[in-house]
C-alpha cells in the first residue's frame, strides 16, 4: 500500500513546456521583434489572456506582456502552501485607510493566467440587478450595459472554461451548466445541512471553472484541495491552460518576466505603444497601433498614473479624475465552526457549495444590496492566521486550536460593498526595483458597507450553529478586487465606455476587473473573462477605425462563435433547464 | 535545568504529571505524510525535503537579535511537547525571509520596511522586558514573557512607548504571529501533528465527505492535555484594543 503501482511519479516529459500533467504548448510561439504590432495588452491574466485567444485569431498582429513568469505546471507549480508564494503579486504595495485591506496572496496574482492561477474558481454570473443598481436601490452606480449584452458571452465563456454546476442554477437569470456538479467534500456537507434546516436553498458541486470530466487535453479534478495554490492537475481553468495556447497557435507573442513601465503618446495625442524593462532589466520600446490595459484594478490605474505625460499630467485617461477612484473589494469574511466529527476541509476543492438566496436588496433589512455563502477550505497556514486574526490564537492557544483543524468548517461571506471616490489607488513616493512609483491603496468602509458585513455575517454564524456547530468565530477580510478604471456613459464620471475604450484617447483600452462601476456578490472571474470576450469582439468588428486612431462608433458587435477555443462552442447543455426559465427557486 | 524543563511541558490535567515529550505531538499518531512522498510529484517532493533538511543560515539577524528571537518564538509557537529532533526550525525561515528581502506584497502605510520593523520591534520587546521586569527579555522566566507578549498583544506594550511609535504593536505582532505560523504550518511534522493529509498530486483524494480517513491516514485518537504551567498562552483573546477601526483583515486568499 506504500508503493505507488508504476513506481514514484516523474514529471511526464521534462523537454515540452507543460500546462498540466498531459497539455503542453506545441507550437513554437512567434516573436515579433521591434516591428510595430496592431495591439499591446499589458498583463495576461483573467482578461488578457482571453483578450490575446480573440485577437490572434481574428488576425491581429498582438504582444501581451506580462511581469510575472509563463509556467510550466509541472516544473513551478508544488503541492505545497508554502512553496506557492511565487503565484502572487509580492513586490511593493503600501496600504492605508481605516479598513487598510490586505493584498499579495489575498487577491492579487502574478504571471501568465494572472488571478485565474490562484481564483478558488467559483463562477457565478452577476445578477441582471447587477448592472443597474443606482436606478433600483439609490447606490453604488448603473453600469453603461445591461445583463442582456453580456449574457451571450457568460454563455460562451461557461463552455470555454468549462464549468462545472448544476442542471439548474435558480438565483439571478436562472441557467444550466454543460459539466455535472462535482461531488460534495465535508465543508459542503456542513453548507447544506445548515441551510435546510433553515429552509435556504444551496446550490451543490459548482458553479466552478473546475472540470468534472475530462476535456480535450485536460483532466478532471483529483479533489486535492490545493485550488488557490495553482491546479496541476489542470482540472481548474486559468486562462493559461485555457486560451493562452490557442492564442500562441495563432500567432500571439507573450513576453513573461516585462513589467509595463509606460504607455507612450505619440505627437498626434495617439497611443503609440509602451516602454517596458525586459526580463534583463533593459529598458525597451515597443511600437503598437492600440494598447489595451489589463493589469487589474491595481497595476491598471497605477499603469495609468505612471504615463501622466505632458497635457495629461493627472496620468493617461484621466480628464474626469476618475482613475484610481471607486476601488472596491468583496466583503469575504471567514465564519469558521467548529464540530465534534471530523470534517477534513482540505479534501474537495475549497468551492464546491454556495446559495446566493440573499443576493437582491432586501427592503426587509436596513441596507442596499446582498451577499452570497459559499464553502472555502484554508490549507493549515491559511487556516492559523484566520484563528490568529478570529481567536486571538498564539502561544500554546494556538497549538490547541490547530490540533482541532479537521473539526472546522468554515464558511466564506461573499458580501457586496458600494463604490466610493475615496477608495483609491493614488502612487506612493516610493519606488519598485524599476524605479517606478508603487501603488498606494486607502480603503474605507462605508456605514451601508458596516450594516451588511454585520449582517451577513450573522446569517453565516446561524447556518454554522444550524449545522450543529458547537463553536462559531470569524475573521474578518476582504476578498477580490474591482475597480479602479470604472466604465460608464458620461465621460466626465468615467474613464472607459461601455467597450472599455478610454474616452480620452480613441485606441486605449483598459478590459479587466478594473473597469466593472460595482461589483456584485459574485466571484468576478467569470465575468472579467465574458467582459474580455465582449471587448475583443468589438475591437475585431471596428479594428479598422480603432487602429487607424479614429472615433469608432459603439454599435454592439456580433457574436462571433467561430472565435472560441476549438470544441467549446458546440457543447451540450442539459435541456431539462428550458422548462423552468423564470422559476426562481427549487421550491414548488 | 532539568526542573525548568519540567515546569514548561504539557500537564495530563487528571494526574498532574508532566506528559513526556514525543516525536509526533497530536491525535494521529503513526500518521506521517512524509511516507507518502513517493505518491508526490517531483517538484512537490524537491521543495518539502528540502525545507526538512537544509535549515538556511542565519543572514539578516545579529546574535543577539537571534538569541532574542529564539526566545520569543519558543513562546510563541512552544515546542516543548517535541522532542529534540522533531522540532521545527523557525527563527532561520523567518531571518531567510528577510535577508532575500520576500514580502507578502504589501505594507501598511505607518509602518517600516519589514526587515527594519524586525529590528525594531525586538529592541521594543525587550524594552517591555525591562520596563516590566528590570531584565532583558531572555532572562525573564517563561511565564514573564508570556506577560510581556499580552501586553503587545492588547496593543498596550507595557514599555518602550518611543520604539512603538515607529513600529505600530498590533502591526508588528501580526506580522511575527504570521512569520511564525507560516513557518510552523509549512512542515510536515506539523501536518502529522494536526492530521493534515499533505502534498497531494498526482494521487488525490478519495473519501471526501464525514471526515472519512484515506486508507494511508489515521483515524483521531484524542488525549486531554493542559497547556505547561508555566505558560499563559493557552487562552483566546481578540486582538487589540486601542484601535478598533484597524481591526485586522484575513491575509490569505480563500474564495
Amino acid at each position: 500500500m506504500n508503493e505507488p503501482l508504476l513506481g514514484p511519479f516523474q514529471p511526464p516529459d521534462t523537454s515540452a513546456h507543460m500546462l498540466g500533467p498531459i497539455q503542453k504548448i506545441e507550437t513554437p510561439m512567434r516573436h515579433y521583434g521591434e516591428e510595430e504590432v496592431d495591439v499591446c495588452v499589458v498583463g495576461v491574466g483573467s482578461a488578457g489572456g482571453v483578450l490575446l485567444q480573440r485577437l490572434s485569431r481574428a488576425g491581429l498582429r498582438v504582444v501581451g506582456f506580462e511581469a510575472g513568469p509563463f509556467w510550466d505546471t509541472e516544473r513551478d507549480w508544488v503541492s505545497d502552501e508554502a512553496g506557492s508564494h511565487r503565484l502572487y503579486w509580492s513586490e511593493m504595495r503600501i496600504t492605508c485607510g481605516e479598513n487598510a485591506i490586505t493584498l499579495g496572496a489575498n487577491n492579487s496574482g502574478r504571471g501568465v493566467g494572472g488571478g485565474s492561477v490562484h481564483w478558488a474558481g467559483f463562477t457565478p454570473r452577476f445578477h441582471p440587478s447587477d448592472f443597474r443598481v443606482y436606478s433600483e436601490d439609490g447606490v453604488g452606480a448603473d453600469w453603461p450595459i445591461s445583463y442582456e449584452q453580456i449574457e451571450p458571452y457568460y454563455e460562451m465563456l461557461e463552455r470555454e472554461i468549462p464549468v462545472a454546476g448544476p442542471v439548474y442554477y435558480p438565483w439571478g437569470k436562472p441557467h444550466s451548466y454543460p459539466y455535472g456538479p462535482h461531488p460534495m467534500g465535508g465543508v459542503g456537507d456542513v453548507l447544506i445541512d445548515g441551510c435546510t434546516k433553515l429552509g435556504i436553498p444551496v446550490s451543490v458541486g459548482g458553479p466552478v471553472a473546475i472540470i468534472s470530466g475530462a476535456f480535450g487535453d485536460r483532466q478532471h479534478c483529483i479533489y486535492r484541495g490545493f485550488c488557490i495554490q495553482g491546479c496541476k492537475v489542470g482540472a481548474k481553468q486559468s486562462t493559461l491552460i485555457s486560451h493562452v495556447p490557442d492564442a500562441i497557435a495563432h500567432g500571439a507573442e507573450i513576453r513573461d518576466n516585462c513589467m509595463v513601465a509606460r504607455v507612450e503618446l505619440g505627437k498626434n495625442g495617439l497611443v503609440s505603444g509602451v516602454t517596458y524593462f525586459d526580463s534583463e532589466g533593459r529598458e525597451r520600446f515597443q511600437r503598437s497601433r492600440m494598447v489595451i490595459v489589463s493589469g487589474y484594478s491595481i497595476e491598471t490605474p497605477r499603469l495609468l498614473l505612471n504615463s501622466a505625460c505632458p497635457g495629461h499630467e493627472n496620468g493617461l485617461a484621466n480628464s474626469s479624475d476618475t482613475v484610481g477612484r471607486y476601488l472596491m473589494v468583496q466583503a469575504g469574511n471567514v465564519v469558521m465552526g467548529r464540530f465534534p466529527n471530523l470534517v477534513r476541509m482540505y479534501k474537495a476543492p475549497p468551492a464546491h457549495a454556495l446559495t446566493e438566496e440573499f443576493y437582491e436588496t432586501d427592503p426587509k433589512r436596513d441596507f442596499a444590496r446582498g451577499f452570497a455563502v459559499q464553502t472555502v477550505g484554508p490549507l493549515p497556514i491559511a487556516f492559523a492566521k484566520q484563528m490568529m486574526v478570529a481567536k486571538g490564537a498564539w502561544g500554546w492557544g494556538m497549538r490547541r486550536v490547530m490540533m482541532d483543524y479537521n473539526h472546522w468548517a468554515p464558511l466564506g461571506l461573499l458580501g457586496e460593498l458600494l463604490p466610493w471616490a475615496d477608495n483609491r489607488v493614488t502612487l506612493a513616493d516610493e519606488t519598485d526595483r524599476h524605479g517606478l512609483r508603487v501603488a498606494r491603496i486607502t480603503y474605507t468602509l462605508h456605514e451601508n458597507d458596516h450594516k451588511l458585513i454585520a449582517f451577513g455575517r450573522k446569517k453565516v454564524e446561524e447556518i454554522l450553529w444550524a449545522a450543529g456547530a458547537e463553536e462559531v468565530t470569524q475573521e474578518p477580510r476582504y476578498a477580490h478586487l474591482i475597480g479602479g478604471a470604472r466604465m460608464g456613459a458620461d465621460p466626465r464620471e468615467s474613464v472607459v465606455d461601455k467597450f472599455g475604450r478610454t474616452h480620452d484617447i480613441p485606441n486605449l483600452f483598459c478590459c479587466d476587473g478594473s473597469i466593472f462601476p460595482t461589483q456584485g456578490s459574485a466571484n468576478p472571474g467569470l465575468t472579467i473573462q465574458a467582459m474580455a470576450a465582449r471587448v475583443a469582439n468589438y475591437i475585431i468588428q471596428q479594428h479598422d477605425l480603432i487602429l487607424a486612431g479614429k472615433t469608432a462608433p459603439l454599435d454592439e458587435p456580433p457574436l462571433r462563435r467561430d472565435l472560441s477555443p476549438p470544441n467549446t462552442y458546440t457543447r451540450g447543455l442539459p435541456r431539462f433547464v428550458r422548462e423552468l426559465v423564470g422559476r426562481r427557486s427549487y421550491a414548488p | 535545568m532539568v526542573r525548568e524543563r519540567a515546569g514548561s511541558l504539557p500537564i495530563d490535567p487528571h494526574t498532574g504529571e508532566p506528559l513526556p515529550p514525543r516525536a509526533q505531538p497530536g491525535y494521529y499518531p503513526g500518521f506521517s505524510t512524509l511516507d507518502q512522498k513517493d505518491f508526490w510529484d517531483a517538484a512537490t517532493r524537491s521543495v518539502v525535503e528540502t525545507r526538512v533538511n537544509q535549515i538556511p543560515p542565519i543572514r539578516f539577524f545579529s546574535h543577539e537579535e537571534r538569541e532574542l528571537m529564539e526566545a520569543a518564538v519558543a513562546r510563541i509557537l512552544p515546542q516543548d511537547d517535541r522532542d529534540e529532533e522533531h522540532t521545527v526550525a523557525i527563527v532561520p525561515v523567518i531571518d531567510e525571509r528577510l535577508f532575500l528581502g520576500r514580502t507578502d506584497g504589501y505594507r501598511y502605510d505607518d509602518m517600516p520596511p519589514d526587515g527594519e520593523a524586525y529590528r525594531l520591534g525586538l529592541q521594543g520587546i525587550d524594552a517591555i522586558a525591562r520596563a516590566m521586569y528590570g531584565e532583558p527579555f531572555v532572562e525573564l522566566t517563561p511565564t514573564q514573557q508570556d506577560e510581556v507578549f499580552w501586553t503587545i498583544h492588547r496593543d498596550q506594550p507595557g514599555g518602550g512607548e518611543e520604539i512603538w511609535r515607529q513600529v505600530p504593536a498590533d502591526r508588528f505582532w501580526l506580522m511575527l504571529v504570521s512569520d511564525v505560523v507560516d513557518a510552523y504550518y509549512a512542515h510536515p511534522y506539523a501536518w502529522d501533528e494536526i492530521g493534515f493529509g499533505g502534498p497531494s498530486y498526482p494521487r488525490g483524494y478519495f473519501r471526501l465527505e464525514n471526515g472519512q480517513a484515506e486508507p494511508w491516514e489515521v483515524d483521531e485518537q484524542r488525549y486531554e492535555w493542559a497547556a505547561p504551567p508555566d505558560a499563559l498562552s493557552d487562552r483566546h483573546q481578540q486582538l487589540g484594543g486601542r484601535h478598533p477601526h484597524r481591526a485586522p483583515a484575513g491575509q490569505e486568499g480563500t474564495h
